[in-house]
C-alpha cells in the first residue's frame, strides 16, 4: 500500500494555477525527497495532504484511504513551513500543548524522550521566542515526531540546522524508516543532504511532478566522470576533446571526462602528449547537478 | 507510545485540555483576570471619590454636580421596575454608573477570546491542530468552551473585585430592590450568557484569522450592538426565568454561531 497517493491534483490561487494534475505516489517506508524550485507547488501540495487547503480537483489518499479520514488524519506529523509554538510560552509548555493535542497518554515521559532525541532536553525551560533558528526547528521536528506518527510530511525540516542537527535529523528518519513504522515525505533545497536519505525523488516544475524516481534510478542515471586539473589546462581542455566525445569544464576548474575508461587511462594519454597531471579523481554526479542539468533541459 | 482512540469524546477532549492547559499557562488570561480585579475597585474608588463635587462650564456657567455610586451593586446591574423602565434605566440613561459596569466585560471577553483565537494562527499552532484532525467541529466547541470558562472567571473577578472596591470607598452593600438571589440570578445568568459572545467572537476570529486587528474590529463591532441587551436580561431582581431564558438563548446563539464559525473554517485556508 502507498502511504500517500496523489491524482491529477490542482489548486489555484485565484488566476495563478498552483497545482495542474500532480501526481505522486509515496511508498510505505519510504523517504521521499520532494525536490523544486522556489514557488513550484511543493508546500501547497503538502500544505492539501494536512489538510491545511483545499484541493480544486484530483484526489489525495492516504494509506487508501481519503485524507479527509479522521483515524487517517491521527497518523500525520508534519511540520510545515514553520513549527507552531506560541513564542510566549516554553518549549516545554509547548509540546505538553501538542501532546495534549494528540491525546499522548504518558505525556510528560514521552515529551522528554524526544527533547532528549533531538538533543533539546536542556532548552525545555526557555521560552521559544529566545530560542535560535535551529532550536526552533528541532523542535518543530521534535513535534512532528511526538504521537509515533505513520507518516511525517516535513517541509523543508533542515533549514537553519547545524551539522549535528542535520546528522541527528539523519538518524532519526534513516532509523523510523528501517523499522518500517513510518512513511516520509520532505522537501528541502539542501539536496546533498537529502541524497543521503531519501529513497524516492520527485521533482517539480510548475505546479507539476515531472519526474519521479527511486534512489537507485538516479543513480544509474548520474554518469560517473574523471576529474582533471593539469599545468597547462587550455591544451589539456585541446587534448581531452580531440580523445573523448564528453567533456566539459566544471565551476571549480576541473575538467571533466565522462566517457572515460578509467583514470589511468586519462593520466597515461595526457602524459604520453607532454601533460602533466597535477590532480585527478573519479566520482559521480550527485543529485544537485542532475536536478540542475533536468532544469536546464526541461527550460530549452 | 499510548495513544488515545481516536474516538469523538477523545478527540474534543484531548483538544480541550490542550487549550485549557494554554490558557492557565498563558499571561493573558491571568492579566485579564487582574484587570476585572482591578477595574471596579478604580471605578468605585473614583466615582465615590469625586462624588458631590461640582464642575462648571466656563462659558455658559452651568453647574454640574457630579453623581457618585449608591451602592456597590449599581456596578453590577439596576433594579428592572418592569420591562419598559428596565429599558428606560439601564439603556437609554447614559450617565457613568450605568456606562462603567459589569457589562462591559463582554468587551473585555472580545479582546479575550480574539487574541486567543488569533495566536493560534499567527503562531502556526493551527497548523499543529487541523494536520491530525479533519473535524473542525472540535475546535469550535473547544473554543467556545475555554472563551465560556476564561469569561465566567473575568465575571467572577469582576464581582470580587466590585466587593473590594465597595470595602476600600465604604460603598453601601444595602440590597433595594431585590435579594440575595435575584443578584446570584443575575451573575448567573450573566456567565450563561459568554458562550453566546465567546462563539460570537470565536466566528469573528476565524475571519480575521491572522488578522487581529480585523477579528478586534469585527467583535468590537458585534459587541456594541449586543452588550446593552445584557443589562436589560440580567437585571438585579433576576429570577429563575431569566437564567433560564438566558441559558436558551445562550445555547440556541452558540449554536447558530458555532456552525457559522464551523463552515467558515471549513471553506477557507486554515495556513
Amino acid at each position: 500500500m502507498n502511504a500517500i497517493e496523489i491524482r491529477n491534483l490542482k489548486k489555484n490561487f485565484g488566476i495563478k494555477r498552483a497545482l495542474s494534475d500532480l501526481d505522486l505516489t509515496v511508498p510505505e517506508g519510504s523517504i521521499y525527497g520532494l525536490i523544486g524550485e522556489n514557488g513550484c507547488g511543493k508546500t501547497t501540495t503538502e500544505k492539501i495532504i494536512c489538510g491545511l487547503l483545499g484541493a480544486d480537483g484530483g484526489s489525495v489518499k492516504l494509506f487508501g484511504k481519503s485524507h479527509t479520514d479522521e483515524e487517517t488524519r491521527a497518523k500525520i506529523g508534519a511540520l510545515i513551513e514553520a513549527p507552531g509554538c506560541f513564542p510566549n510560552l516554553s518549549v516545554w509548555n509547548n509540546m505538553m500543548i501538542q501532546a495534549d493535542n494528540l491525546g499522548i497518554e504518558n505525556a510528560e515521559e514521552e515529551v522528554v524522550k524526544i527533547l532528549k532525541t533531538v538533543r533539546m532536553e536542556g532548552a525545555a525551560g526557555n521560552k521559544y521566542k529566545n530560542c535560535s533558528l535551529g532550536m526552533k526547528q528541532r523542535i518543530g521536528i521534535a513535534m512532528a515526531l511526538l504521537g509515533n506518527p505513520e507518516l511525517l510530511i516535513l517541509d523543508e525540516p533542515l533549514n537553519g540546522l547545524d551539522a549535528d542537527g542535520m546528522r541527528i535529523m539523519r538518524e532519526i528518519l534513516t532509523d523510523l524508516t528501517q523499522k518500517g513504522e513510518c512513511s516520509v515525505l520532505i522537501s528541502s533545497h539542501i539536496l546533498g543532504e537529502l541524497e543521503k536519505i531519501a529513497t524516492h525523488y520527485g521533482i517539480m516544475r510548475n505546479g507539476k511532478i515531472i519526474r519521479e524516481m527511486t534512489a537507485r534510478e538516479l543513480e544509474e542515471n548520474c554518469r560517473t566522470y574523471v576529474a582533471v586539473r593539469a599545468g597547462d589546462m587550455s591544451q589539456t581542455k585541446t587534448l581531452l576533446e580531440l580523445r573523448y566525445m564528453h567533456t566539459d569544464e566544471s565551476e571549480d576548474g576541473y575538467l571533466r571526462v565522462y566517457d572515460a575508461f578509467s583514470p589511468e587511462d586519462v593520466v597515461s594519454y595526457l602524459y604520453k602528449n607532454g601533460i602533466t597531471v597535477t590532480e585527478i579523481k573519479s566520482d559521480k554526479i550527485g543529485l544537485e547537478e542532475y536536478y540542475i542539468d533536468l532544469m536546464s533541459e526541461v527550460s530549452k | 507510545m499510548m495513544l488515545k482512540r481516536n474516538l469523538c469524546s477523545n478527540r474534543f477532549g484531548t483538544m480541550m485540555k490542550a487549550d485549557f492547559r494554554r490558557m492557565f499557562k498563558s499571561r493573558l488570561f491571568y492579566i485579564m483576570t487582574a484587570i476585572c480585579i482591578v477595574m471596579p475597585i478604580l471605578i468605585i474608588v473614583m466615582t465615590s471619590m469625586m462624588a458631590g463635587s461640582v464642575t462648571v462650564d466656563p462659558q455658559t456657567g452651568a453647574e454640574t454636580v457630579i453623581e457618585g455610586m449608591d451602592n456597590v451593586w449599581q456596578i453590577i446591574g439596576s433594579v428592572a421596575q418592569s420591562e419598559s423602565t428596565d429599558m428606560n434605566s439601564a439603556a437609554m440613561n447614559m450617565s457613568i454608573t450605568s456606562m462603567c459596569n459589569i457589562n462591559m466585560l463582554y468587551f473585555l471577553i472580545a479582546v479575550f477570546v480574539c487574541i486567543f483565537v488569533s495566536d493560534d494562527f499567527r503562531s502556526g499552532y493551527a497548523k499543529n491542530i487541523f494536520s491530525v484532525r479533519s473535524k473542525k467541529t472540535d475546535y469550535v466547541f473547544s473554543k467556545t468552551l475555554v472563551g465560556f470558562v476564561g469569561g465566567a472567571f473575568m465575571l467572577v473577578a469582576f464581582f470580587v473585585g466590585s466587593f473590594i472596591g465597595g470595602s476600600i470607598s465604604g460603598l453601601s452593600f444595602e440590597m433595594t430592590g431585590f435579594g440575595i438571589m435575584g443578584l446570584f440570578f443575575c451573575m448567573a445568568s450573566k456567565i450563561v450568557l459568554v458562550p453566546m459572545f465567546a462563539s460570537l467572537h470565536l466566528c469573528m476570529s476565524v475571519i480575521g484569522k491572522q488578522k487581529l486587528w480585523l477579528s478586534m474590529l469585527l467583535s468590537l463591532c458585534t459587541t456594541m450592538f449586543l452588550f446593552m441587551t445584557v443589562s436589560m436580561v440580567t437585571p438585579l431582581n433576576s429570577t429563575v426565568i431569566h437564567f433560564v431564558m438566558c441559558v436558551a438563548g445562550s445555547i440556541g446563539l452558540s449554536f447558530v454561531l458555532g456552525a457559522t464559525g464551523n463552515k467558515i473554517l471549513k471553506s477557507t485556508a486554515l495556513a
